[in-house]
């Protein structure tokens, strides 16, 4: 910071330069100037100056104090001291440097980054889903590995809840393949009456193999008694996941046509939706729900809308990007920010990369631009700085780490 | 008193047209804001100096919900009178 003091000789020859008076007029003016301030508060008045500030009288009452060589105690008489409250504008003229900076809520830091990632709190439920499923599947091999006992009704009443969410997580977790990956596979088995969608039948046709063992094991006597209760839960929900696939594929085993795979996509999204009702503790999993509801309309407009805006905006990400068209030129003064232009031109600071892109070649260090540098703001696609799109900011900011290292 | 009424006084003390004060005014607030973005201190020997201060970041906490918040550093305007104004108010006589 730079504490350079200017007395009221150079201020006037400023003012006298700048106003084309001469400088014996311009100091003439200045003096008169605060001479009628002085005045105006010497008569108890407080004194305004547009643009620039008040100036008011402020008591300030006697105190005590002491002496510090004699330890004696004095009193300090009270006097007048003259306050100066500067006018908005300057304020705002001075303190620009620091304009960009807001306070920051320490304690409700946490939250703020919650609210950042709830965006991707949709996937979360899929990934937890995952693992419990991997971790059942593992289960069950187990179980068929072991042949367990064989755990009765009563049992299985006691813990329905659990038991159906695990089973319909498992369903759900077979099904999410399907649809994200196999998308052609399904339409092109559809019109064919025999084929059925592959995860489908896998699921099928374990657990019809599943029932022969089982059942042979029902029929068994239940030998030695495990009172290990993840055993007798994994094996309720093997016993729920025949009847349901009993329940579903039984009768027609034959003639598994487009209907029953699609009230099998059914029952299966509306499972999910009760799953998602269940696991997710954020009371608003809408935008989820939205995207899962959609299949059951058809498997082919899904694809094509979880997938396509996805792919163009990646697409838009990893092409490199060319600026030909300019909206803004801005010349760098002080107190300029990349960040701030950006806020000011696309409404979001975190995309000054794109304006550092475009003007790579003048900017050596983004973080220090040379005053009077010319930075000329380029016209971007509005997709890629979409503020409200939380992966443009993450795509911004990878940009960000990249540049400023 | 306002910004007319220091213009009047003005006026009359240069016998100067107002509108002319007027804008030598404005031209004059103009000049002193600029050395102050600059961060230049103004010192008037008579009157006293203006000077830009950094307040620097703190950690305020609210009294009663405990929230911390971190104010950012910050640069403001300060005057302080001179000595020869402060023994000029030392004669006016203090009520209350």
């Amino acid at each position: 910071m730079n504490k350079e003091k200017i007395s009221l000789q150079e201020v006037a020859d400023l003012f006298a330069s700048k106003a084309s008076i001469s400088k014996r007029a311009a100091e003439e003016f200045l003096k008169v100037l605060f001479l009628s301030v002085e005045e105006a508060l010497l008569a108890g008045e407080l004194v305004k100056i547009k643009n620039f500030g008040t100036f008011k009288l402020q008591w300030n009452e006697p105190r005590k104090s002491v002496n510090i060589q004699t330890g004696e105690e004095i009193i300090l008489a009270g006097y007048y001291k003259v306050n100066f409250i500067p006018d908005v504008l300057l304020k705002d003229m001075v303190n620009e440097p620091y304009a960009h900076l807001q306070p920051v809520d320490l304690d409700a830091g946490l939250p703020e980054i919650a609210d950042e990632e709830k965006s991707e709190v949709p996937l979360d439920p899929f990934r937890v889903f995952d693992e419990q499923a991997s971790e059942i599947k593992n289960l069950i091999s187990e179980i068929q590995a072991i042949r367990p006992v064989v755990v009765k009704e009563p049992v299985k009443e006691d813990i329905p809840p659990i038991a159906k969410g695990i089973e319909h997580v498992e369903f759900k977790t077979e099904k999410e393949p399907v649809i994200r990956e196999q998308p052609k596979a399904e339409t092109i088995s559809a019109p064919k009456p025999e084929p059925k969608p592959e995860p489908v039948s896998k699921t099928v046709s374990a657990s019809g193999f599943d029932y022969a063992p089982i059942a042979k094991k029902n029929n068994k006597q239940p030998g030695k008694k495990r009172n290990n209760w993840f055993w007798i839960l994994a094996v309720v929900i093997v016993i729920i996941l025949i009847n349901v696939g009993l329940y579903l594929f039984y009768p027609p085993v034959n003639k598994w046509t487009n209907s029953t795979v699609v009230t099998c996509i059914h029952s299966v999204s509306d499972i999910k939706d009760k799953v998602v009702s269940w696991f997710t503790v954020n009371p608003k999993p809408a935008s989820y729900i939205e995207t899962v509801v959609i299949p059951k309309d058809s498997m082919d407009s899904d694809s094509l809308n979880v997938e396509k805006p996805v792919d163009s905006l990646q697409i838009l990400f990893d092409t490199p990007r060319i600026y030909p068209e300019f909206i803004a030129t801005v010349r760098i003064k002080r107190g300029s920010r990349l960040t701030l232009i950006s806020k000011k031109y696309y409404g979001n600071k975190d995309f000054w990369v794109y304006i550092y892109e475009a003007n790579e070649k003048h900017i050596p260090n983004p973080d220090d631009i040379p005053k009077g540098t010319l930075i000329r703001v380029p016209k971007i696609d509005p997709r890629l700085i979409d503020a409200s799109n939380p992966r443009c900011i993450r795509k911004a900011r990878e940009l960000h780490d990249l540049y400023v290292k | 008193m306002n910004h007319k009424e220091l213009i009047a006084t003005m006026a009359t003390k240069m016998n100067a047209p107002r509108s002319a004060v007027s804008d030598l005014l404005d031209t004059a607030v103009k000049i002193l804001n600029e050395q102050l973005v600059e961060e230049k201190t103004i010192g008037f020997q008579s009157f006293g100096n203006f000077e830009v201060r950094k307040k620097e970041e703190r950690l305020s906490v609210h009294p009663s919900t405990h929230v911390r918040t971190l104010i950012p550093p910050k640069l403001v305007v300060s005057f302080k009178q001179s000595n020869i104004l402060k023994d000029k108010f030392k004669d006016i006589p203090h009520h209350e």
